[in-house]
């Protein structure tokens, strides 16, 4: 059963709005793939989903981040804008704990947009995958994307 | 084995951006690095479990470093943490 071997993974969007490279993130850390590869969404919508089937298995405390373990085992970190770590959790809304199963498009967290860009933070937000030493390949789907509109096909080694 | 406790000094504790560092640090040495929290432990090459560790400002964090060129990624990681953390 050779399709077994190199399954696709679907990741899908976490919120609606329009998908791009990471290298248009504005911040080194992302762009640069410190922490890993992936893309980034400028979000339109407020509900922040998990992009793939899986478990929380950490919020960050000031809930502007958090990171999901994919039932397929791709650890991947949803950072909701830029530089928010700084807001100390105003303006975000936790849907779900740390350590719950999440499906695809299950909504985890809430942002209130026009705060953060009343902060002056960026609202891009970076989905990116930390562990890189499983994937063989990635490409992302750019353009405009619904919630749970696939952004990235993954290959695993 | 080397050892060196560290306190850490960014306000915002190692969120996304100085844990994601502080990994690409410890995976360009060769030794295997442990952080401790308490009775915490994470695999420094590993963001998520660096993260997982949730290290505040003011916590005390031990590195354990292991492998043939473990007092050169002791010394390597010493500095990284006075200059980013």
């Amino acid at each position: 059963m050779l399709h077994l071997f190199n399954k696709q993974i679907l990741i899908g969007s976490p919120v609606n709005g329009k998908v791009v490279d990471l290298n248009e993130v504005n911040d080194p850390v992302f762009s640069g793939r410190t922490l890993g590869d992936g893309c980034a969404v400028i979000p339109q919508g407020n509900r922040i989903c998990s992009p793939c089937n899986g478990k929380i298995v950490q919020i960050i405390d000031t809930n502007h981040a958090f990171c999901i373990l994919s039932d397929d085992g791709l650890e991947i970190l949803v950072h909701i804008g830029l530089d928010t770590v700084k807001l100390k959790g105003t303006g975000f809304k936790r849907l779900k704990e740390e350590g719950m199963p999440v499906k695809m498009g299950e909504p985890v967290m809430e942002v209130d947009l026009s705060y953060l860009r009343e902060q002056k933070k960026e609202i891009i937000t970076p989905i990116v995958i930390t562990n890189m030493e499983k994937v063989s390949s990635l490409k992302i789907a750019k353009g405009t994307t619904d919630s749970s509109g696939i952004i990235m096909k993954v290959k695993l080694k | 084995m080397q050892q060196f406790i560290y306190t850490v000094k960014d306000e915002n504790g190692l969120h996304a951006r100085p844990a994601g560092l502080l990994t690409q640090c410890a995976k360009a040495c060769s030794s295997d690095i442990r952080i401790l929290k308490g009775e915490k432990s994470a695999d420094a090459k590993r963001l998520f479990s660096v993260m997982a560790l949730g290290v505040a400002v003011q916590d005390e964090i031990t590195f354990q470093i292991e492998g043939p060129d473990e007092e050169a990624d002791c010394a390597k990681l010493k500095a990284f943490c006075e200059e980013n953390l």
